[in-house]
């Protein structure tokens, strides 16, 4: 099992919070807005990502984290919050198999 | 209703990397990926298609009301170009939509409806995009005054009357649009 795994699984709410602000740093056009990042951030009203961008969220949170985001995920992710728990289940169902 | 959304052609090369690995299979389906690689110009296509989705989800959304980013479930059909102008259909769920685009060397506008018959009637106003550009296009249209309802959605009051009509308004890089659709009533009191 690789070390990077290992260290995503056990990876606090702060800690995803962090490398998602990381992600979305140069798709938002609202960049004070990052200064207040939580789980109730929403990537297009807050951070005013353009959504032709929030494509670009998706890919790199699933190169960052090694996961597949399908169809159904990828419509539920407009907050930080759902991003969250989309790449805590994807993680969790790579670690079982 | 209508729905209606822009792209600056310019400033979505210097903001989007659509040939990045993952890319156009997140946004488009099969048919949609081979009509954008094998058109003349793939980046235009590329928007084309991408703002016939985004019009058709404004107008989903705002009946609805449900929020989603699902790009890759709005199929984009018979595409038909006459000159600068694009007829295409675009189904999501149980709706259809009906699209009508305008192709230029320096943007993309589209507008999507659900009835056809409503292309016809829709007044589209074009502008420099400005952080004021809703009271710019109130200052230099006297007759009609855009604003925004208690939802927050954008309306157009046609003066002298009472009649409201429902707006939508797009902007992008250096270029705003407003797109007025049917009465949501006429004569109503104020």
């Amino acid at each position: 099992m690789p070390v990077s795994f290992l260290k995503n699984i056990n990876m606090d709410k702060e800690e995803f919070i962090s490398e998602l602000k990381t992600i979305v740093t140069p798709y938002t056009q609202e960049p004070e807005a990052l200064d207040h990042i939580s789980e109730d951030t929403d990537f297009i009203k807050d951070l005013k990502i353009n959504s032709a961008n929030l494509v670009d969220v998706v890919l790199d949170v699933e190169e960052k984290f090694g996961i597949e985001i399908d169809n159904d995920a990828m419509a539920r992710m407009l907050t930080v919050r759902a991003a969250i728990e989309i790449i805590e289940d994807k993680l969790a169902a790579s670690g079982r198999e | 209703m209508a729905g209606n959304d822009l792209v600056d052609l310019k400033q979505a090369a210097r903001d989007s990397n659509w040939q990045r690995t993952g890319y156009l299979h997140k946004i488009c389906t099969a048919e949609e990926e081979q009509l954008i690689l094998s058109a003349a110009d793939p980046h235009t296509m590329l928007w084309l298609i991408w703002t016939m989705k985004e019009a058709s989800y404004k107008v989903v959304n705002r009946l609805s009301g449900m929020r989603s980013y699902a790009p890759r479930s709005f199929v984009c059909s018979g595409l038909n170009m006459q000159g600068s102008s694009v007829r295409a259909f675009v189904a999501f769920n149980e709706f259809s939509l009906f699209i009508n685009a305008e192709v230029s060397t320096e943007m993309v506008h589209t507008v999507a409806v659900l009835r056809e018959e409503e292309l016809g009637q829709l007044q589209t106003h074009y502008l420099n995009y400005t952080p004021g550009y809703v009271s710019d296009f109130n200052q230099s249209h006297p007759e009609y005054i855009l604003s925004k309802n208690g939802a927050g959605l954008p309306q157009v009051r046609q003066l002298p009357g009472p009649q409201i009509l429902e707006a939508s308004v797009s902007h992008h890089g250096r270029y705003a649009a407003i797109v007025f659709s049917a009465p949501l009533y006429a004569g109503s009191p104020q």
